[in-house]
């Protein structure tokens, strides 16, 4: 009897559980109010200005040029902008977490997300995002940023900063090598391979430092043809794409002839050019201001276009790293988007400030024409930098960077390490081609 | 307790649930409370996560596959080097660490030691330092001009810097180094505290049988300390099942994914590709899985049969 008893009891248990359960289920998604966690839901405030959030990383960088906009902006609508400093990783996390759970609760208006990550977003939570296509004129802006931002025909995106790439290197190490200015300007991978070896023998340094979990390297190689991991309908395109073949070969062979200084993380890559280790620096042009960081170093410093892959089409520009704007379809999108408009997306003299207070090279065009992109840089031997990176951004062949570019480069990076120990490079295209479209089906 | 006939068995049965009840409610609702929060927090999340196993898509876009995600699984060259590296990590270093431990706790437990309460702490205290923190440290030690190779170099054991974190192989040592420095102290100490409990009369009498130290150590420390060399292999297997912080923090699961750990990967389908959280969440379950049939094989091997 005993037994019936308790069995009794537990039934009730269970059944209260799973009253309860279901009780939290159902209720909690109309409860509670998300005002805490900092999520500006359009809301106004007292003095009747539209208040918008905004996430975005780096506060000398990104956050700067928001507030910089901020300052700047000068449209009808009265905005109130609150910036909320994340780590990027936090960002992507947030945005995933927050738009696949189904509630934009808690979500920001304006979001900055990398160009490589961008379509990701996009094709993954279609209607989480409002077209900004209306508020600026896209024609103003880099052509290769259009693609990445845009979906389906529509604008998302409003395009920010530029990774236009240069080939910065030592005049120093590069004069006594036995190369003029002129020698570096629009040449091949192949020759800048042929370079590095030279440099190698005559003065003992490698020509570049690289981490070899980071293929950077050869998306700048490949992007110069216009070429990508995937193809525009998101194809993986590793076995017959002949730019990449010719990029891992020119990367195999900086890495067999010991022209590479190998490292492990951002700081040591900073430490192997602040330190006079290394001959050059072929990277997104972000990566001036830590050049310029080694005073000693001042007026020791150049920069040529990137080399281009030896085909055809190709140009010497080449992009690495830059993200963009976008509004997400909640309240206040349209005084988010205005905002955008106004300041990034059409005001010149903006990018002019952005340029001399921030040091951020925007990608709108009409900006390259004033004054602020004329500057002389003494560090790097009284170059106009700026400008000419500008001009280089205008030629950076347009890539359609898909969805899948971290996952098939994992794939390609332990490919590429049994590449280096032997393996040839068909099969190692062809069982990094197995392999992704065996995940990105 | 005696059944009792008619209509007497009614309110008799009422009224020994009432006084059972009565007696026990307390401790009723202290279960009722943990039950309750158990539930909420561990099984329906479990359950919502393996209905979250059998969907699959692009973020916000899932849709349900049955079990092609559980299929999809065997295809997946990723996912098998990631269980791969987990398995040469649990088989490396749970090992290692245990024998470490017990060598380390049955050295501390030496009543003639001097500064004992010095060296237990001592070793103990990487346990309480933040995985992230000790992470990046090492990071910074085994780098390519770091103290590690300073060291080697200086002691001219080599001639030229070891790439610890670059090459498929040293850094997967590196992983292994980290973790055990990590967690032998943490083992040590259940070592420590269960050899208080063994009888000091056994010693003495395998002292007197002429039994040498090491013969001790096989035939009585071992033995007597075996519940809790299981229960701290297990707790180790599953927490090496679950690594993480170590890899992403030391070596971001390169060079070329070799030590690239489940949960990373985990972490890598859900934010870093393309998100599909309905895969991640079927990799998931593998570790359940994993933990289980592993949990099962370690009582089996070394549990007693009562």
């Amino acid at each position: 009897m005993g037994n019936k008893l308790s069995k009794k009891f537990w039934l009730l248990i269970v059944a209260l559980l799973t009253a309860m359960v279901l009780a939290a289920c159902g209720g909690d998604s109309e409860e509670g109010s998300s005002d805490a966690d900092g999520g500006g839901d359009g809301g106004t405030t007292d003095d009747g200005a539209t208040k918008i959030t905004a996430w975005a990383w780096d506060p000398n960088f990104n956050i700067a040029a928001l507030n910089l906009a901020n300052e700047s902006y000068n449209g009808e609508t009265e905005i109130e902008l609150e910036i909320i400093e994340n780590a990027q990783d936090d960002i992507v996390q947030k945005l995933n977490t927050g738009l696949s759970s189904g509630t934009m609760k808690g979500m920001p208006n304006i979001v900055l997300i990398e160009d490589q990550r961008a379509q990701s977003f996009l094709q993954s939570y279609p209607d989480a995002f409002y077209p900004i296509g209306d508020y600026f004129n896209t024609e103003d802006f880099a052509e290769y940023k259009i693609p990445p931002t845009s979906l389906d025909g529509k604008q998302y995106g409003l395009p920010f900063d530029t990774g236009a790439t240069g080939f910065f290197y030592r005049t120093d190490y590069l004069e006594e090598a036995g190369y003029t200015h002129d020698d570096l300007v629009d040449i091949t991978w192949a020759q800048f391979v042929d370079i590095a070896k030279d440099v190698k023998e005559k003065t003992g340094h490698p020509m570049l430092a690289l981490d070899p979990n980071d293929l950077g390297i050869l998306r700048v190689m490949m992007q110069t043809t216009g070429t990508w991991y995937t193809t525009e309908d998101g194809t993986i395109n590793l076995v017959d794409n002949e730019p990449l073949k010719v990029a891992l070969q020119h990367y195999k062979e900086l890495m067999d002839n010991d022209l590479v200084k190998l490292v492990s993380d951002w700081s040591q890559y900073l430490a192997a050019f602040n330190s006079g280790d290394v001959a050059s620096v072929p990277a997104g042009n972000w990566i001036a201001p830590s050049i310029e960081a080694e005073e000693s170093q001042k007026g020791l410093w150049a920069v040529a276009p990137t080399p281009r892959l030896d085909m055809e089409g190709a140009a010497n520009a080449s992009n690495q790293g830059g993200s963009s704007w976008y509004v997400l379809n909640i309240d206040g999108k349209e005084a988010a988007a205005e905002f955008l408009g106004n300041t990034f997306g059409s005001n010149s003299d903006f990018y002019q400030s952005l340029l001399t207070d921030v040091g951020a090279i925007g990608t709108y065009k009409p900006a390259s024409e004033g004054e602020a992109y004329q500057y002389e840089n003494e560090y790097f031997g009284g170059q106009q930098v700026i400008y000419e990176i500008s001009q280089w951004m205008e030629e950076i062949p347009q890539v359609d960077y898909g969805m899948n570019t971290y996952g098939i480069e994992d794939i390609l990076s332990a490919e590429i390490q049994q590449y280096l120990s032997g393996k040839s490079l068909e099969d190692v295209l062809a069982d990094a081609q197995a392999q992704a479209e065996a995940q990105f089906k | 307790m005696s059944q009792v006939s008619g209509s007497a068995n009614n309110t008799k049965r009422q009224s020994t649930f009432f006084t059972r009840f009565k007696k026990n409610y307390i401790g009723w609702i202290f279960i009722l409370l943990s039950v309750l929060g158990i539930g909420l927090f561990y099984f329906y999340p479990m359950v919502q996560a393996f209905l979250l196993s059998l969907k699959s898509g692009m973020g916000a876009n899932l849709e349900y596959v049955g079990f092609d995600n559980y299929a999809r699984l065997f295809g997946d060259p990723t996912f098998i080097t990631s269980l791969t590296n987990t398995f040469i990590y649990l088989l490396v270093q749970v090992p290692v660490m245990i024998i470490l431990a017990l060598f380390f706790s049955v050295l501390l437990n030496d009543p003639k030691l001097k500064f004992r309460g010095f060296f237990r702490t001592a070793i103990f205290l990487p346990a309480v330092t933040s995985l992230v923190a000790y992470a990046v440290i090492f990071k910074y030690l085994f780098g390519n001009d770091g103290l590690v190779n300073e060291l080697l170099l200086g002691m001219n054991l080599i001639d030229t810097p070891l790439n610890w974190l670059s090459d498929p192989f040293l850094a997967k040592i590196t992983i292994i180094i980290a973790i055990t420095w990590r967690w032998t102290g943490y083992n040590m100490i259940f070592y420590l505290s269960a050899l208080q409990n063994v009888d000091k009369s056994m010693y003495e009498a395998a002292r007197i049988d002429g039994a040498s130290s090491i013969q001790q150590f096989f035939f009585i420390t071992i033995p007597m300390l075996k519940p809790i060399i299981l229960f701290t292999s297990i707790v180790s297997t599953i927490g090496t099942l679950q690594l993480f912080d170590e890899v992403m923090n030391i070596t971001n699961g390169g060079p070329g994914n070799s030590t690239l750990s489940i949960s990373m990967y985990i972490y890598n389908l859900s934010f870093e590709y393309t998100p599909d959280f309905g895969y991640a969440a079927t990799v998931s379950y593998v570790i359940v899985i994993l933990v289980v049939i592993l949990s099962f094989i370690q009582f089996r091997v070394a549990g007693d049969r009562d």
